[in-house]
């Protein structure tokens, strides 16, 4: 089990935005957490990689506790996300946005940093070679000099993997990976995902888009901050209590 | 590359050979004072790469001014030693508040900045004779002696070594990752950057030398008093770096020497020179909004556009 | 006791001063979201047209003081057409328009008057007596003046429909427009105000403050300490910010020299903000 998560609750003010929330992610799964606009699924997200703190709840990533770890802890530890909102570092071009996240591998010391020794430009250059293999594996090498803003929106969200990538993660969150791509854009990202997975990552994918789903090996539900149900795809689409709550929202298949 | 650092060299020799021309001792004070000044914008900018304003920069000048003197008057330490203090010092007291300071996002962080720069220089008033209070501090001991030109090198010098090492360290991957938490704090941590841990290390660096400045300035000066390092100080270095251009390195460098230097060429007109630096910021607003920096570019675009068919 | 009473005398004249200042500031700032860092520079010159109507045209007091309201009043609408108006909502640039005019007139005003000290002088004086507790007579009016005045203002801001706009403009520009507010008008109105009451309380305080150039940076500094410690965007918070500077600055000086007076109050203001960056009864900005 290389994620575990029980009895996770957080509150803002008076409303639990996620309430006893439990989910287990296995080695090289690829798992969808869906939901309704508000449901609580960028919360579980913001709760697991620190950006957040649980009113209680615990969190336990390849058999250690990372509840209480910031952000930058729980990258180190391997767990890597993309955001809903794609920010991304407007004055860098989309090469320099890359580059600028293999912050932890291959990690070079600030003595080695400030006096530029050979270690260091061996690390930059490795650096600078694996951004451009992600970038080529992103589909999006010759855009490398580019503005990162000027981008259209899908490779921006592209680029947003490929942040995460340089982390070298052991396990991925996507957090609505295809939200305003067209078909082509989000075959494209499936495919790249599929390529994640067959590379050894393991995926937790947040999307409202049913149709996206069918790549999951396994889905979760949410409704209110509350697991509603759990199974295969075929399983959720079935399920009654998913379909009542997507009702009015996103289209079902 | 290789033409950039020849230009670099080529200001160097040219200012190394200066005084010889120079036969008036005020024109080297002035120079002296502009290279600290350079120091002071461009360390204040380092902080401001990392997504920080530190309005409370002239504060960190100040505490290394009155460390450095006071240990010097009162304790009898020579300036050699007193200096390096002083500089310690206010690297030590920019960590101990910058690392509370950190938990604020920008706005608040300038805010707070900009108080305690206040706050420090009232702290400073309050300490009576040992600070000279109101009236200032008096009889420091020289570092150099009397005599102006000693002084030209050693702070040509220094202000070249400062100007390499922060240039270094923007230009490196530390200065990367600075750019990065001041973009977007958010992708920056979760990619492991520990962003509160950069962020002070900016803020250590940038006091660094803010000291490091005041320090060298009352050994020099032989005077200190409150006005230097106030919070109006704080906004001249701002100043500095906006007209000369917050976006690049040589910005702070280049509105440092030109708001500096300039209104010493109307020098009998010496009162008037607050207009002449009111005029320039005016200038800057309206066609200049990248700074100073940017002029060059603009020039040559213009010329380039006279010569389309 | 005596001490006491003319300590809260004191704050209550110091808040009101404050605040009048401060709310012209604060309205700039959420209307136009202008650090208008001449504000001080305003209070700076309208004491010295005050004493110039006083001691070179020898006019009643009240009366110099009234014309200085209204010419400085005059200068505002001035002011947002040429300095602010074209760069609207534009933070840096104004920021440096401002600092340039600061510059300016205070560069001007030290060639004229050199470095010293002035003092308009009192415009009452004398005390009551009440029992045992002897008041100064000028704080007092000074204050019921101040806090008149701030009265008429809630209400305006409150109540008017211009004082509505404003308020429109200051929390959502874009619905503002599209509501057909006029904003450079309501910007215009805000400007007057905000000069009108720099200038009451540069005539007020001259007295108690002095004249020199650079009075004005002192002013400007409480204008943004009241402005954070209360909260942008927030008029109680201004208020009430306003009187907790004034206690400090009434109370302190009490117990402790001058400046370690400002020295503390500095630090205790840093503490708050530490623990609550959006000031006391402001709204967390985005």
């Amino acid at each position: 089990m290389l994620l575990e998560i029980k009895g996770l609750t957080k509150y803002f003010g008076g409303l639990s935005a996620v309430k006893d929330f439990h989910m287990s992610v296995r080695q090289g799964e690829i798992v969808g957490l869906i939901g309704p606009n508000g449901a609580g699924k960028t919360t579980v997200f913001n709760l697991i990689t620190g950006i957040l703190q649980p009113d209680s709840g615990t969190i336990t990533f390849e058999g250690k506790d990372i509840t209480a770890k910031r952000p930058h802890e729980v990258a180190a530890l391997g767990i890597a996300r993309t955001f809903q909102l794609t920010p991304l570092f407007p004055f860098f071009t989309v090469l320099e946005n890359v580059t600028a996240c293999f912050h932890l591998h291959p990690r070079s010391g600030l003595l080695d940093t400030f006096f530029n020794t050979k270690k260091y430009r061996l690390n930059e250059a490795r650096i600078r070679e694996d951004a451009l293999g992600i970038l080529r594996m992103l589909g999006l090498e010759r855009f490398k000099d580019e503005f990162a803003v000027n981008l259209p929106h899908g490779f921006q969200k592209l680029l947003g993997m490929a942040r995460a990538m340089a982390v070298r993660p052991k396990l991925m969150l996507l957090d609505e990976p295809t939200s305003g791509m067209n078909w082509e854009e989000i075959s494209n990202a499936l495919s790249i995902i599929r390529k994640m997975r067959d590379g050894g990552l393991t995926i937790v994918l947040v999307e409202h888009n049913m149709e996206v789903i069918d790549i999951c090996d396994r889905v979760v539900a949410m409704n209110f901050g509350q697991k509603i149900a759990e199974g295969t795809v075929q399983e959720i689409r079935e399920n009654k209590e998913v379909v009542e709550a997507y009702l009015g929202g996103a289209h079902v298949a | 590359m290789k033409k950039r650092w020849l230009i670099v060299a080529a200001v160097v020799i040219v200012l190394a050979l200066l005084p010889l021309f120079i036969s008036s001792p005020y024109v080297i004070h002035i120079l002296n004072l502009t290279f600290l000044y350079i120091v002071a914008a461009t360390s204040f900018r380092t902080i401001v790469i990392s997504g920080q304003f530190p309005l409370g920069h002239g504060a960190f000048m100040g505490i290394g001014a009155y460390a450095s003197a006071m240990a010097a008057k009162w304790l009898g330490l020579s300036p050699w030693i007193s200096i390096p203090f002083g500089t310690a010092v206010a690297c030590a007291v920019g960590i101990v508040i910058g690392l509370p300071f950190a938990r604020l996002r920008a706005v608040y962080y300038a805010m707070v900045s900009l108080f305690f720069n206040m706050g420090i220089v009232q702290v400073i008033h309050s300490l009576g004779r040992w600070s000279g209070g109101y009236s200032g501090l008096t009889g420091i001991p020289t570092l150099l002696g009397f005599s102006k030109t000693p002084y030209y090198f050693c702070f040509l010098f220094l202000c070249l070594l400062s100007i390499l090492v922060l240039y270094r360290f923007e230009h490196s991957r530390i200065g990367i990752t600075w750019k990065a938490i001041a973009q977007s704090y958010l992708i920056a941590w979760s990619v492991g950057i520990n962003e509160r841990f950069y962020r002070v290390f900016a803020v250590a660096i940038g006091c660094f030398f803010a000291g490091l400045v005041g320090a060298l300035y009352a050994h020099y000066n032989g005077v200190i008093g409150t006005a230097t390092f106030s919070f109006m100080a704080t906004f001249m270095l701002l100043m500095f770096c906006v007209i000369g251009g917050m976006r690049s390195f040589l910005g702070p460098i280049i509105g440092t020497s030109v708001l500096v230097l300039v209104p010493e060429i109307f020098r009998s007109l010496k009162q008037f020179s607050p207009y002449l630096a009111a005029g320039i910021m005016i200038f800057v607003v309206f066609f200049l909004p990248q700074g100073l920096v940017s002029l060059p570019g603009l020039m040559l675009r213009k010329m380039g556009k006279r010569h389309a068919p | 006791m005596q001490l006491f009473i003319g300590a809260v005398v004191n704050m209550l004249f110091l808040s009101s001063m404050y605040i009048l200042v401060a709310l012209g500031f604060a309205l700039l700032f959420s209307i136009m979201e202008l650090l208008h860092v001449a504000h001080g520079v305003i209070y700076m010159v309208s004491g010295y047209i005050c004493s110039f109507f006083l001691t070179k045209l020898g006019l009643n007091q009240w009366l110099a003081f009234l014309l200085t309201v209204l010419i400085v009043s005059c200068f505002g609408p001035f002011l947002e057409r040429f300095c602010f108006r074209p760069f609207f909502r534009d933070f840096d640039k104004m920021l440096l328009v401002g600092v340039a005019i600061s510059a300016i007139v205070q560069t001007t005003v030290v060639l004229a008057k050199g470095y010293q000290f002035e003092a308009l002088p009192p415009f009452v004086t004398g005390i009551i007596k009440w029992g045992p507790i002897t008041v100064s007579l000028e704080r007092l009016v000074t204050f019921l003046i101040g806090g008149a005045l701030l009265l008429v203002l809630v209400l305006f801001i409150n109540k008017s429909k211009i004082g509505l706009q404003m308020q429109a403009v200051a929390q959502d520009l874009e619905g503002a427009l599209l509501q057909g507010i006029d904003v450079h008008r309501v910007s215009a109105i805000a400007c007057v105000i905000a000069c009108g009451l720099a200038a009451v309380a540069g005539g007020l305080m001259g007295a108690y403050l002095g004249l020199g150039a650079f009075m004005g940076d002192y002013v400007f500094t409480k204008c943004l300490i009241l402005v954070v410690l209360g909260g942008i965007g927030s008029m109680s918070g201004l208020f009430l910010a306003g009187l907790i500077i004034g206690a400090l600055d009434a109370f302190l000086p009490i117990f402790l020299s001058g400046s370690a007076t400002e020295a503390l109050s500095m630090g205790i203001l840093i503490c708050i903000l530490l623990l609550r960056p959006r000031g006391l009864l402001g709204r967390e900005l985005a």
